[in-house]
């Protein structure tokens, strides 16, 4: 579980985001975070994703607060997909992509091999293997950050607006992944403006605006 | 009540030129310790923040520390303060060059914070109007509106990297070097990719379409920029000519 209590945040000298809120984020369900522009939406998911810390109150990522552990350790818990998967995408082949965590945190190479080869035929990359991950299209890359985020074993996934640029058809897929994510029991809070989206996969619904909760919702339970 | 005086750019980069290059010619400690107050002071007369300049070198004092202890090491000369041996590991001398080199440091930072007091756009068509080429002179611009997107997106991406579970504190010095150049490439692709979508666009709005450009807007030098560039102008050769003096 996510817990948000008490929490304060502002940017450096800029106004409070949000002052003194509380909220919990559950695994057994799909949390959606919509609202307008502006509303606070991305910075609430990078406070309950560690990256960001309140100035004051805590943010309980299953019972470890972020302004103690290491962004590192928070990783093993939390995996982030920025809006960008540009920015998340380091190494030269999808195969690398995926598994140079691995060997940096010396995991056995066949133990390596043998996860990479099953996050890549999970999320249907396994014919994109040896390409530059730059030659990737833009739903192909959301997989390739989401596959190499998935070999953490992370309990909890934020997405920050993961349909932006993608068409019906990748949409689909992407639909797939956050279903089979769910099977795994990981927990999914998801920043979309998509209604179309939101609708098929919201069981709970959180409208953030002018960096208040104005309203919590079960549609899909 | 005091009231910022509004200088042109062209002032402000000169005073810099000023100040640079005197933090650069002279050796003399005090004096430089002088240019670095006539800096800070000039800092806070155009506007600019001084904390702004001290939060900047606070990351540097390791850097410095590390300048002062290399300066005397390698430095020969002088009476020696810390001696193992017959090895002069401190002398006098070799003090007073770190600090030089300290001094002269804060001299060209706090300068440079003199010109974030300046619209980048007015340093522009300043530099324009000093007749350097447009195109030139288009790409500091873009060099400043792109820094802080740049300076952004290394942080997300250093932040993505940690979430991945890589604590660069706890990786042996040889894997941290090639974990380094891990994050390079999201931020070189995220360059090129910028500057790709910018020339597009650049292209599409008719961009040197003309050899010729005029400019709505033309900057003109008053009364106070005439008098701070003069003034800018005396004390650098005063300093420098005390410089002299002293050596």
């Amino acid at each position: 579980m996510i817990s948000l209590q008490d929490v304060s945040f502002h940017y450096k000298r800029g106004k409070w985001v949000f002052q003194e809120l509380n909220l919990e984020i559950r695994r057994n369900l799909i949390t959606f975070i919509v609202g307008p522009n502006g509303g606070g939406k991305t910075t609430l998911g990078k406070l309950m994703a560690g990256i960001l810390k309140p100035q004051t109150g805590m943010v309980l990522i299953d019972n470890l607060n972020t302004k103690e552990v290491p962004l590192a350790e928070l990783g093993a818990k939390v995996g982030y997909l920025f809006q960008e998967p540009e920015r998340q995408i380091f190494a030269n082949t999808v195969r690398e992509e995926i598994g140079f965590v691995l060997d940096l945190r010396e995991v056995p190479p066949a133990e390596s091999k043998a996860k990479v080869d099953q996050a890549l035929a999970q999320f249907q990359l396994t014919h994109l293997a040896a390409l530059s991950p730059l030659k990737l299209s833009r739903g192909e890359k959301q997989r390739l950050v989401i596959a190499a985020i998935m070999v953490n074993q992370p309990q909890f996934f934020i997405l920050d607006e993961p349909t932006t640029g993608l068409d019906q058809e990748r949409k689909a897929i992407l639909s797939g992944v956050i279903e089979g994510l769910q099977q795994q029991g990981i927990g999914m809070a998801i920043i979309s403006h998509d209604q179309s989206f939101v609708q098929r996969h919201a069981q709970q619904l959180i409208t953030v605006a002018k960096g208040e909760i104005v309203d919590v919702a079960n549609p899909n339970t | 009540m005091w009231q910022t005086p509004t200088l042109d750019p062209r002032t402000k980069l000169l005073i810099v030129l000023c100040l640079s290059s005197l933090a650069v010619l002279i050796k003399n400690v005090y004096i430089l310790l002088l240019v670095l107050v006539l800096t800070l002071a000039a800092v806070k007369l155009t506007g600019g923040e001084i904390w702004h300049v001290f939060s900047k070198l606070k990351r540097f004092i390791s850097i410095f520390l590390a300048v002062i202890i290399l300066q005397s090491v390698f430095t020969n000369e002088g009476q020696a303060i810390v001696q193992v041996m017959q090895v002069k590991l401190i002398t006098d001398v070799g003090l007073l060059r770190g600090l030089q080199t300290i001094l002269r440091f804060f001299i060209v930072i706090a300068a440079a914070v003199l010109m974030t007091t300046a619209n980048p756009r007015d340093i522009i068509q300043g530099l324009i109007q000093w007749k350097v080429p447009y195109e030139l002179a288009f790409m500091v611009t873009i060099a400043i509106r792109f820094l802080p997107l740049l300076q952004e997106e290394a942080t997300d991406t250093l932040t993505a990297l940690q979430l991945r579970g890589v604590n660069l504190k706890q990786i042996p010095i040889l894997k941290r070097l090639r974990t380094y150049s891990y994050l390079l490439m999201p931020l070189l692709t995220s360059v090129l990719m910028k500057s790709r979508d910018l020339s597009v666009a650049m292209e599409m709005r008719a961009f040197r379409a003309y050899p010729q450009r005029t400019s709505l807007r033309e900057l003109q030098f008053s009364g106070i920029d005439y008098l701070a560039m003069a003034l800018s102008m005396l004390i650098f050769l005063l300093l420098l000519v005390a410089a002299l003096g002293f050596n």
